[in-house]
């Protein structure tokens, strides 16, 4: 009598091996690439350019990525390096995207987000929300940008400096010199409503 | 103005910051509705459907210690060397070279003929191109016609009766893996590609295992296992992400497939022999096509 016993396991398979069989042609790998990291990307994407459509720029970002892979460096890591990617197609879209609209909080009866916030998170009222969004609107594009990957996209300060094109260093005294702006603007007589 | 945003230092700052992330309207990478339903292929889907279906293209330019030269760094490289070719002959004086300034000589001018050369008309040779093989990227074995299958393996050709499917395109053999046979359809109409360009089914069967035996699958943790009946058997329907498959055969033996990543796919036995297809048709009709192998 014969029968098939079929036991599965689910196993974790690395970047790096994903990335060897894109290399080598595997579209089947590099599509789970960007859907390990498809979510950052959009993310990235309209944090950079809230003007044009997130996930057009993405899917265009992740076609050159492919076509760029024989370049990236084997052992390090593959999200900044698509990110920088995502990023520099999204400011080319923000070139000819004409006035910024910027970010925009969600409705408040949208279902919840995935994300779920870490142990400093703190509980902020929707009016407090709205000036914080405000004033993070009234900074520079490169302090707004360099804010927003850190602690709106989460990204460590090495990630941001891929994404970004900059120097660790930059990060670092940009982060802090964006911080004091944004708390001026916080500060300023009436602050900034909307 | 609220107060609390004025007294927060800058971890304050940063953690407020963090905070206002989640309530921020992002657009996401699978577009869904207010209630959570997907509307559209997420941009994974999307970007492996655009490469699948673009022209193939060259990817292996020049290389230099193995890292890859930039074109236009090659290309200059390359006018630089001529240059320098040119150069170097000029002013070695070699023979057969002459910058000549003015009208060239007569000796030189290329002389005017009335007839024409036959083979400056001649059209070029069309590059004779054989259609390629469904299936033959896909490391089955050794093709075989069909009515070849039975007095190669002992194994009966079994296919499903499905009109929209015909006679298989290509017949693979593997003696090695458990008597394999793999019978190809390419993608039509009626049978949309799967994740192998140009494939639109496979099918595939092995011998069967004893309870010794044992299948393996390493799939990612996007991929779903779904227990199914088939024609009263047990079976699995595979989908989601793409997984690899190997298994053990009955004397013991490894078996690999690693050399390409497999969609979603139903899996079953007989009793006697282990079925697989491969399809984009959906777990409920690629089930009535393998209910109908006989």
């Amino acid at each position: 009598m014969y029968g098939v016993r079929l036991s599965w396991r689910a196993v974790h398979i690395e970047d790096a091996e994903l990335i060897a069989r894109a290399r080598a042609g595997d579209v089947a790998a590099y599509e789970a690439i960007v859907r390990r990291y498809q979510d950052v990307a959009v993310r990235t994407a309209h944090l950079i350019c809230p003007e044009t459509d997130a996930d057009d720029a993405v899917q265009e970002a992740f076609i050159k990525a492919f076509d760029a892979l024989p370049r990236f460096r084997e052992g390090s890591p593959i999200r900044p390096w698509l990110l920088r990617i995502v990023a520099n197609e999204a400011r080319n879209r923000r070139r000819s995207a004409g006035r910024r609209q910027g970010l925009a909080l969600r409705a408040a009866d949208a279902a919840p987000q995935r994300t779920a916030p870490g142990p400093e998170a703190i509980v902020m009222a929707a009016e407090e929300r709205s000036e914080l969004l405000a004033a993070l609107a009234t900074l520079r594009d490169d302090d707004q940008e360099v804010l927003g990957a850190r602690f709106l996209l989460d990204l460590s300060e090495a990630e941001t400096a891929e994404t970004l094109g900059l120097p660790r260093g930059t990060v670092k005294s940009r982060t802090s010199r964006a911080l004091g702006r944004l708390r001026e603007v916080l500060g300023a007589d009436g602050g900034v409503d909307r | 103005m609220t107060d609390r945003l004025l007294t927060l230092d800058d971890d304050g700052i940063e953690a407020a910051l963090r905070a206002l992330s989640g309530e921020i309207d992002w657009p996401t990478a699978s577009p869904t509705t207010a209630d959570g339903m997907t509307t559209a292929p997420d941009v994974a889907t999307r970007v492996r459907a655009r490469l699948a279906t673009r022209e193939p293209r060259s990817r292996r330019g020049w290389t230099f210690g193995g890292r890859p030269l930039r074109r236009g760094l090659v290309l200059a490289l390359l006018a630089l060397l001529g240059l320098a070719i040119v150069a170097g002959a000029v002013g070695l004086g070699l023979p057969g070279l002459r910058i000549t300034l003015g009208e060239p000589p007569a000796s030189v001018l290329p002389s005017v003929s009335p007839t024409v050369s036959p083979t400056a008309s001649r059209a070029p040779t069309p590059t004779p191109t054989l259609p390629p093989i469904t299936g033959m990227r896909l490391a089955l074995g050794r093709q075989v016609a069909l009515d070849q299958v039975e007095s190669e393996t002992g194994v009966p050709v079994r296919l499903p009766k499905d009109e929209r499917l015909g006679r298989p395109d290509s017949v693979w053999i593997d003696p090695a893996k458990g008597d394999q046979v793999a019978y190809v359809w390419k993608a039509s109409s009626d049978l949309p590609q799967t994740l192998e360009p140009g494939v639109g089914l496979v099918l595939m069967r092995f011998d069967g295992q004893n309870e010794e035996g044992f299948y393996d699958k390493a799939i990612n943790s996007g991929t779903t296992l779904e227990r199914v009946k088939v024609g009263g058997h047990d079976g699995y329907w595979i989908s989601g992400d793409p997984h690899f498959f190997f298994y053990t055969t009955a004397d013991g033996r490894f078996v690999e497939d690693p050399r390409r990543w497999v969609g979603a796919a139903l899996i079953w036995t007989d009793g006697t022999a282990t079925y697989r297809i491969e399809s984009s048709l959906g777990r409920d009709a690629t089930i009535a096509l393998a209910a109908s192998i006989e």
